[in-house]
């Protein structure tokens, strides 16, 4: 990153942080109008793209990563919410999803630099938002304080008015974030996947527990299941 | 200069003065890797130019590899259209340097990579054939144009090309849908748990879904230049395979016919011209070396154009001369006419009866090991469509390897431990059906040179004009509506959009189906080629690419084109030895 877009990126933090965490009465929070949403203009990514014919099997990426540490910490804190541990994988906080997250949104690609323009002022948004309701960013506000905060814009039926903008923001946090995870090894280990391993012999098809499990859906939807064998 | 051509350690020659081909080759793809097999094989000294750099699949494929150790995990991006590991080099959808234009209000996109063996290093490797009624569409119905050929003339040579290239599957007996000799197929795959569901709903509405057949290997083949290895069942296709599985001329037909020892190939040599004589005949071409610019000449006796449908156009229109000011060969005027791609659309369903269902390993081929062919000839027949033509559909769901598209189908919703059940709950209970149908040529659909915009090498390049007809709206809202039947059978959610089919069917080009700009026919007034490629004008220039299909079957056309390659070679090869040229 040059000096130039970081001190350009340092004041639009800096401009679109501001009013946010004198928050006064936590009570009036709670019910008050949202942390507004900031339309300043977002300095350009001018990072190089990876180009016509990159090197396949020795995949880097060229682009600077743009996110500063308070940003990554956010992101950290909001994969612990998104995708929390459990006895089949960790959370998403303890894997790289802030620095896939950093790495998607400093890229010079159409689609990714969309992605910039939402995902920018919803880090900003989800510290003057939890600053508004608590007096402290999203960072250092308790897990609840933090909860309080998705609950406001996780659940599609239950977006409050005013939240709209910030819903549509997490809802693209989430897509990137679940993507993020389960194409990590942890998470595809999750999610049951059992390919890309070189197989010696033929193909073998389905296995008889999956065999077994679709002749009983067809059954169900009146159709003619197949033999088991 | 000379390069390393990378195919089994053998050397690239520039041509030298030693080396005097009888038969210069525009292109490396499946077109132009077929033609050199097939000349090389009979003696011919032969050369094969190629625009775009060399590559070796062997060591640059990145087969195994994960999306996550890819940039934004391996996502399409307009440096790499069709995601980081696709083994497209120096192209897609955009070329630097090398632009096209389409015509105010139209839309056509153009598919080009710039490597040996072109996109035949990451194409889909579906081979359905040909059948008798895709040769006479105009006798059936009266509408574009038909073949000088009959599905009795390429037979012998799709059963050759299958077996050379090596395709697995297995024959349908169905109506239009010719089988192959016995012992020409590779046995196919078992199929995966959402295509036996698919196949269930289809029979219950009375639609087959049958093995599809693919070139890739499911035996080895053994080769002294090219042995190749059966499928491991691991990798897209589309990132190339280095095991030679998965066909494509750099593993194949190249090393073959470097194997004769009659074979040189230039890499990044940018085809501008076909040169004439004074008496008007072909004496060989020009190139610029993409590397730095310089100018070329090599003579031949005979020049086979193997560019692709557009490219080799372009070639003709760009070789113009005074006595052919509309471009060589063009004396019927249908150079850049009848354009056509397929048609093509998208519809995906969520069937609730595919959740959290057993997890196995459902790589398999890259593709769907069933699918629906068209399966309406009779109705059709009987005017009880309001369509011409046909369609078919590949169809898709599996548990497929977690990349930067993971998602749950439009159910994603809060956070937390419910997030992560529904993914799991999700994963693997998707199924997709992909329209591919016959567009009827139109007067509408057509490339010719741009007045203004040039290429880097000051070459103009091709403008082109697109139009849908009724024909291909109709055909894609039958599709679609069909799509939605079977998924409704299965008790599914369908996941595609509602939209009217003009705005369904995606854009000319887009499927990489593109042919007709050459096409071939019985008479010199309507057509640019005989029945064998050979130009009416120009005897000793032949055709060889997807350009001289009269009509585009829904069937994809690479399996066709390498079979009507390989005879068209073989009647240059026959005029050759009889003195003809």
């Amino acid at each position: 990153m040059t000096e130039i877009s970081r001190r350009v990126t340092l004041a639009w933090i800096a401009a679109v942080s501001t009013g946010g965490f004198a928050a006064g009465s936590s009570k009036a929070a709670e019910s008050g109008s949202p942390a507004s949403w900031s339309n300043a203009a977002l300095p350009p990514v001018t990072g190089p793209g990876y180009g016509h014919d990159p090197d396949l099997k020795a995949a880097a990426v060229p682009w600077p990563l743009t996110l500063n540490p308070h940003q990554r910490a956010i992101l950290r804190l909001a994969a612990d919410l998104m995708l929390p541990a459990d006895a089949r994988s960790p959370s998403g906080g303890t894997l790289p999803l802030d620095a896939f997250l950093d790495e998607w949104i400093s890229a010079p690609y159409p689609l990714q630099q969309q992605d910039r323009a939402l995902i920018m002022p919803g880090l900003a948004w989800l510290d003057a938002e939890t600053g508004r309701r608590s007096g402290q960013d999203f960072v250092s506000a308790s897990d609840a304080q933090r909860r309080a905060v998705f609950d406001a814009i996780a659940f599609r039926d239950r977006i409050a008015p005013g939240y709209e903008q910030a819903a549509q923001f997490f809802a693209r946090l989430r897509a990137l974030m679940l993507a993020g995870y389960y194409s990590l090894p942890q998470g595809m280990a999750d999610i049951g996947y059992l390919g890309n391993k070189p197989l010696a012999d033929d193909y073998p098809g389905p296995t008889p527990e999956a065999m077994a499990h679709l002749n009983a859906s067809l059954i169900k939807l009146g159709l003619k299941p197949f033999n088991p064998g | 200069m000379v390069t390393g051509l990378g195919l089994s350690g053998m050397p690239q020659h520039r041509p030298s003065p030693r080396f005097e081909p009888d038969v210069v080759i525009v292109g490396s793809g499946a077109a132009g890797g077929m033609a050199a097999y097939a000349l090389t094989r009979a003696g011919i000294k032969t050369l094969v130019l190629e625009a775009g750099r060399d590559y070796d699949p062997v060591s640059e494929s990145a087969m195994l590899k994960w999306n996550h150790e890819a940039p934004l995990r391996a996502i399409p991006t307009p440096d790499k259209s069709f995601g980081y590991y696709d083994a497209t080099v120096g192209g897609g959808w955009e070329v630097p340097g090398e632009p096209y234009t389409s015509a105010p209000g139209t839309t056509f996109r153009w598919w080009r990579s710039r490597m040996l063996g072109g996109r035949t290093n990451h194409w889909g490797r579906h081979v359905p054939r040909f059948g008798p009624y895709d040769f006479k569409g105009k006798s059936r119905d009266g509408l574009g144009a038909d073949w000088p050929i009959t599905y009795e003339d390429i037979a012998p040579y799709y059963d050759r090309t299958e077996k050379l290239i090596g395709v697995s599957g297995a024959n349908s007996g169905l109506e239009n849908h010719p089988d192959s000799s016995p012992g020409v197929l590779q046995p196919p795959s078992k199929p995966r748990v959402p295509e036996l569901m698919i196949q269930a709903a289809a029979a219950g509405l009375g639609i087959p879904c049958v093995p599809s057949r693919y070139a890739i290997l499911t035996q080895p083949i053994d080769d002294a230049h090219a042995p190749r290895q059966a499928c491991f069942y691991a990798t897209p296709c589309g990132r190339g395979c280095s095991i030679g599985a998965a066909f494509q001329t750099t593993t194949s037909l190249l090393p073959m016919a470097m194997g004769t020892g009659k074979l040189r190939i230039v890499t990044n040599a940018m085809v501008s011209r076909v040169l004439t004589d004074a008496r008007g005949r072909a004496k060989g071409v020009e190139y610029f070396d993409r590397t730095n610019g310089s100018t070329h000449f090599v003579a031949a006796r005979v020049v086979v154009l193997a560019a692709s449908a557009c490219e080799s156009a372009k070639i003709l229109f760009n070789s113009h001369t005074a006595q052919s000011p509309q471009g060589l060969a063009n004396s019927s005027g249908q150079i850049g006419r009848s354009l056509m791609d397929s048609t093509g659309t998208d519809i995906t369903g969520h069937i609730p009866a595919l959740e959290g269902r057993p997890r196995y390993n459902e790589d398999g081929k890259d593709n769907a090991h069933l699918y629906i062919p068209f399966w309406l000839y009779k109705e059709q027949a009987a005017g009880r469509l309001d369509f011409p033509r046909a369609y078919h559909y590949e169809i898709g769901g599996r548990f497929e390897m977690p990349g930067a598209r993971f998602g749950l189908a439009g159910a994603e919703d809060g956070y937390g431990l419910s997030l992560k059940e529904d993914a799991r709950r999700y994963y693997g209970a998707q199924v997709s059906f992909s329209v591919r149908g016959e567009m009827v040529p139109n007067a509408d659909s057509y490339c010719e040179l741009d007045p203004d915009t040039k290429d880097k090498y000051g070459l103009p390049v091709l403008r082109f004009h697109w139009k849908w007809s009724d024909h291909e709206t109709r055909q894609i809202a039958h599709g679609v509506k069909t799509a939605k039947e079977i998924i409704a059978r299965m008790g599914g959610r369908v996941l595609t959009p509602e939209m009217p089919p003009e705005q369904a069917i995606q854009a000319g080009g887009e499927i990489i189906h593109e042919v007709g700009t050459t096409r071939m026919g019985m008479s010199a007034t309507d057509s640019v080629t005989d029945g064998f490629g050979r130009t009416w004008d120009i005897d000793n220039l032949v055709i060889a690419d997807g350009g001289v299909f009269p009509s585009n079957a829904h069937k994809n056309p690479t399996l066709t084109i390498m079979a009507l390659s390989w005879r068209s070679m073989d009647h240059l090869t026959m005029r050759m030895r009889k003195g003809d040229i």
